[in-house]
């Protein structure tokens, strides 16, 4: 009997459904058949009646056709989602071309950039890093260094003076020697910093940047040092650069050097830039010289070393291309934001 | 110093291309910066065959000559008498150039066309004189351009001479280098003088007064000159090597000066007072007029050469205009002298006058070879002014020159260099630099030359040996040391964070130079206070050092307005300086930022606000967490700085100890950089912020139980900070308040003038339990209470 009524209502439920054709109508079915006073529910209740032994095998099929159609229902909802979801999904287009929503943005100093390259990579060889007064004394700018007063090298830099002891440094040497008072050897160390030359015009300007290295300890040669700065240089300009080293002359270094690259625009070939001659100078180097040793009471029989001095300026020009050394200082935000 | 190749190559023979030679050199540290093809002094002259002679037909001394060369036949109308038929000629074609700087044209002579000419070897530059015309041996064939065969192309090469290496600033000495470079033997040349009767000494007296400052001085007199043009071959040297002839009698001691590296100078004697040249220091206050025209002022400090008078020339530096050789000059005092280099450098310096002399006599010159340039510029003035060079010469000369010798242990070289280089090795390359060398139980006893001053240790050897052996026979090594290496100091750590932490909130770095305007520094404070100012500053934007780094940052703001940038954030990390009583200023490194124009970049989806204070300390707040500064950090308002508006800023506290300053700049500085909009800046000094720095802060468990949230708004007395109150609010429970945040201020309708309210959001909880609400609710009409009680404040909620 109740089985019976139980089928019948199965098919009228799913005669139903068929016909349903949006999510508000199956709410609707939904609420008629499965509520409390709904016919499934007076099925429920009735059970009561029946005897013990059909109670079992007609719960179950009640609990059957409840089941079968829920299922039915949830998945007609759910595709009535996917739907809609759908439907929203084809209506939403935005024009994705449109510029986002900007943030201000900083951007380093080119030089920053470029003397923080440097510097990592010697710090990744050991080297450590210091920093002296960019105010010097004329003994540790110029004196200590082996360029005694009134010495034509003095001619290479052109000095500013704050009073007859005191100028600003022309160079990062002067750490060398500050380093070298406080500690003995073995030593390895690079100092950057800004230096200051009076000179201004196309190519320099008053103020510049360097990092000055040195390496001292009992058995460094000049073979150490070109394979320092050759490790160096492919670090920075790419594995392949070609480099020579060439002799020149510093007061505080013999033998010393002039180390050349080849020129990055011309590939060697010869250009503007490098006059033709397919190299560019990029740093100076030597052995330290003896004298520089004698001022700061190392034993030259003792102990050898090596320095070198590298413009930052210069190279950070060659890395991006740039042309006009002066726009280092102009500060004009279009330059910047391009680093 | 440029060289002129056909000159090197009489004192060496050069058998590479120039381009090789600069390569070689350059090489051994003696670095080409250019080597170019001189501007050749004989053009459009092509050898050519005379293939008939007949006589001019209006005139007796000319001949008209037929002539055959490439282009054809020409007809020459000739003054020569030297040549035949059949003989090979040099001719200047129309357009042709010669070097006196004669043009060669199509001309009628005497009524009839000469179509170019024939020349002589005086025309093309190859002799002082010469009779008739050149004649070519006769297998030249026609057609050829003379100056290539002649050789009389030349190339020029700029060599920079190091400081060290004055001995190479002349043609012999550069000759001598090139001789040891390339294996060829330098020549030396022999120097003859044809003397006179009358010795030296009727004419002239010397009086060296100075012999630590003058340690050579020597004089000759050569009379009867007389002063012209120097021939073109001369010139033409000359002026390849970049000195402009003036006369036969300055150009020779140029010639003499450029071939041999002595600085000579010639006195007109007629012109010297007393017949006497006195070597002395100038008295305070002397003057003389330089051959510049420029009048000098002296000190006892220079070296001055003089006559019974008064001064006649700048020892070393310039001579006088008062004897300087003229046309109606007749007889010359030649001077060659070795003066203290460092004494002629001081000289220079003060006078701000350098010159090929000075130049050369600061590097050194061979104080051995003094005599025998002035030898060879007294000869050679002797042949190009037909003047007679008196008996004997003026030689004073107290101290001679005692060579040095240096001792050198092979093994030295290779524990310097990294490479074995054999004894016998360097032996030769040491005596290719005309250095003597003895071997002495080991060790290399080497003697340099006299002109090679530079050369004054061991180290100086072993460069000579590298330099020679070239650079790229070492070896590249890496290098085994003991590690002892520190990682950077927390000031160097710090400074890059910071630029990190900046950059990453939108701030561009800038660098400025470390010097500004007097203006610039009158401007961020006390405008007498004490400044590093520098003595000889370039310009007047750049005469003393910064001692804080917001000026050179709004001045940035300016220049990039004029380039229509408009929304700013700039920042800046570097020294500044601040003097000290005696000894080196103090560099204490600062950051300092600007903020200017709208809050975000302008935009079709952007906010437009403009910055204000709270952005400008927002940043620094942002800044001082990031970099975990621990300590109670605060902002007091402060009117300390003129940089600042005396409302719109603050004093930046970590603990009690003051670092910096956060506002808005004060409208004055605002309208002295001509800015349309107010600026927002900081400047934080670094020192005490890294100390203040705790690297590890320890760890805050979190919390376990939950937070209660409430608000209150109240309205009280504008003037009261809210800091205070927030301080108040705090430490009424600092264990169950966890926070006190502002989240509303409001001025206006329904609030009293000279008031303002406050809106805070005050969350309690307990580190141990849930707090009830009871609890919270009797925390929370505390801190109502204590608002009213402390600061008459009116709850609104």
């Amino acid at each position: 009997m109740m089985k019976e009524r139980l089928e019948r209502l199965r098919e009228e439920l799913l005669g139903e459904l068929k016909g349903v054709k949006n999510e508000a109508e199956l709410l609707t079915i939904k609420k008629k058949y499965f509520g409390r006073k709904g016919p499934l529910a007076s099925l429920i209740k009735e059970l009561a009646k029946l005897p013990p032994s059909e109670r079992r095998s007609t719960g179950e099929a009640i609990n059957k056709v409840k089941k079968e159609i829920e299922d039915k229902i949830d998945a007609l909802l759910s595709e009535y989602h996917q739907r809609a979801k759908q439907e929203r999904l084809n209506k939403e287009r935005i024009d994705v071309t449109l510029p986002g929503r900007r943030l201000p943005r900083g951007t380093l100093h080119p030089i920053t950039q470029v003397l923080g390259e440097i510097e990592d990579i010697f710090l990744s060889l050991g080297f450590e890093i210091a920093e002296g007064p960019e105010v010097e004394l004329d003994y540790y700018n110029f004196t200590a260094l082996n360029i005694p007063p009134e010495h034509p090298a003095r001619d290479m830099q052109d000095t500013f003076y704050i009073d007859k002891e005191i100028l600003l440094r022309t160079h990062t040497s002067p750490v060398q020697i500050r380093v070298m008072e406080k500690q003995s050897p073995p030593l390895r160390v690079i100092a950057p910093g800004a230096v200051y030359r009076r000179d201004s015009d196309l190519t320099h300007t008053p103020m510049f940047h360097q990092v000055e290295g040195f390496m001292v300890d009992r058995a460094v040669s000049f073979a150490d040092l070109k394979g320092v700065l050759t490790y160096f240089l492919r670090n920075l300009f790419g594995e392949k650069t070609a480099i020579r080293f060439r002799p020149s002359f510093f007061p505080f270094t013999e033998p010393s050097a002039e180390v050349d690259i080849e020129c990055v625009m011309c590939g060697g070939k010869g250009c503007r830039v490098c006059k033709e001659s397919g190299w560019l100078e990029v740093l100076g180097c030597g052995m330290i010289h003896p004298e520089v040793f004698r001022a700061v009471r190392y034993n030259p029989e003792e102990f050898t070393g090596f320095a070198f001095g590298l413009g930052i300026e210069r190279i950070t020009m060659l890395l991006y291309g740039i042309d006009d050394i002066r726009l280092f200082f102009e500060n004009d935000i279009r330059f910047l934001s391009q680093f | 110093m440029l060289y002129s190749i056909n000159w090197l190559k009489e004192y060496v023979d050069i058998e590479i291309s120039p381009e090789e030679l600069s390569e070689r050199l350059t090489m051994a540290g003696l670095e080409v910066e250019e080597c170019r093809k001189a501007e050749p002094s004989v053009k459009g002259v092509v050898t050519a065959e005379i293939l008939k002679i007949e006589k001019h037909p209006n005139a007796d001394r000319l001949t008209l000559c037929k002539v055959r060369s490439t282009g054809g036949e020409y007809s020459i109308v000739c003054g020569a008498r030297n040549m035949k038929e059949g003989d090979k000629v040099a001719l200047a074609l129309p357009g042709a150039r010669l070097p006196s700087g004669i043009a060669i044209n199509k001309a009628k002579i005497r009524g009839i066309i000469s179509e170019g000419m024939m020349c002589s070897e005086e025309e093309l530059g190859l002799a002082q004189k010469s009779k008739g015309i050149m004649i070519l041996p006769p297998d030249t064939p026609v057609g050829l351009d003379v100056a290539e065969l002649l050789g009389l192309d030349d190339y020029v090469i700029d060599v920079a001479i190091t400081p060290n290496r004055g001995d190479c600033l002349s043609i012999m000495g550069l000759a001598r280098e090139i001789g040891a470079v390339t294996g060829s033997p330098f020549r030396e040349i022999s120097i003859s003088v044809k003397e006179g009767a009358k010795d030296v000494g009727d004419y002239i007296t010397v009086d060296l007064r100075e012999p630590a400052l003058c340690r050579r001085y020597t004089a000759r007199v050569v009379e009867g000159v007389k002063v012209s043009d120097s021939p073109v071959w001369l010139k033409r040297r000359l002026e390849l090597c970049g000195i402009r002839p003036i006369n036969n009698v300055v150009d020779a001691t140029n010639y003499v000066m450029l071939e041999m590296g002595q600085p000579l100078h010639a006195f007109d004697l007629e012109k010297l007072k007393g017949r006497t040249l006195v070597i002395r220091r100038a008295e305070k206050g002397e003057t003389i007029k330089t051959i510049d025209g420029k009048e000098r002022t002296l000190d006892e400090e220079m070296l001055l050469i003089a006559d019974s008078e008064g001064p006649q020339a700048v020892a070393g530096v310039m001579g006088g205009e008062h004897s300087e050789v003229t046309e109606k000059t007749t007889t010359i005092v030649l001077e060659s002298a070795w003066f203290e280099p460092s004494s002629v450098r001081k000289t220079s310096k003060k006078l701000s006058l350098s010159t090929d002399s000075s130049y050369r006599f600061e590097r050194g010159v061979d104080i051995e070879a003094v005599g025998k340039a002035l030898d060879r510029v007294a000869a050679l003035v002797a042949e190009l002014t037909g003047g007679k060079v008196a008996k004997g010469s003026i030689d004073i000369y107290p101290e001679k020159f005692t060579p040095c010798t240096i001792s050198l242990k092979p093994e030295r070289v290779e524990r310097s260099i990294g490479i074995e280089v054999k004894k016998e090795e360097i032996t030769e390359i040491l005596r290719a630099l005309s250095m003597r060398v003895e071997e002495k139980e080991g060790c290399l006893e080497v003697t340099p030359p006299s002109f090679r001053q530079d050369i004054k240790c061991e180290a100086d050897l072993i460069e000579e040996v590298a330099r020679l052996k070239g650079y790229d026979a070492i070896p590249l090594a890496m290098p085994v040391s003991t590690i002892k290496t520190r990682r950077p100091s927390p000031s160097f750590a710090t400074r890059r964070k910071i630029a990190s932490i900046l950059t990453g909130q939108g701030f561009t770095e800038v660098i400025n130079y470390s010097f500004i305007s007097r203006q610039c520094f009158e401007l961020c404070g006390d405008k007498d206070r004490p400044g590093v100012f520098i003595m000889n500053p370039l310009t007047e934007e750049q005469v003393v050092m910064r001692d804080m780094l917001l000026p050179s940052l709004i001045q940035n703001v300016q220049t990039n307005l004029t380039h229509k940038s408009s929304d700013l954030r700039l920042f800046e990390c570097r020294a500044v300086f601040i003097p000290r009583d005696s000894g080196l200023p103090e560099e204490k490194w600062h950051v300092a930022s600007v903020m200017y124009g709208g809050r975000m970049p302008a935009g079709w989806c952007q906010p437009e606000d403009g910055v204000d204070f709270y952005d400008a300390k927002g940043v620094v707040e942002n800044l001082l967490r990031s970099l975990k500064v621990g300590g109670k950090i605060s902002f007091e308002r402060a009117e300390v700085s003129k940089m600042f508006h005396p409302g719109k800023s603050a004093t930046i506290k970590v603990g009690d100890r003051e670092c910096g300053i956060v506002g808005e700049i004060h409208p004055d500085v605002q309208e002295a950089f001509n800015l349309k909009k107010p600026v927002y800046g900081f400047e934080l000094e670094l020192e005490t912020l890294v100390a203040s720095i705790e690297k590890y802060p320890a760890f805050r468990q979190l919390p376990k139980f939950p937070e209660s949230i409430r608000d209150v708004a109240f309205i009280v007395d504008e003037n009261i900070p809210f800091a205070e109150i927030r301080d108040v609010v705090y430490n009424i429970d600092t264990k169950l308040i966890e926070k006190v945040e502002l989240f509303d201020v409001y001025y206006g309708k329904g609030i009293p003038a000279g008031k303002r309210s406050l809106a805070i959001r005050i969350t309690y909880r307990a580190q141990d339990r849930t707090l009830t609400f009871q609890e919270v609710e009797d925390i929370h009409s505390r801190v109502s209470k204590e608002l009213e009680r402390r600061f008459d404040a009116t709850l609104r909620i």
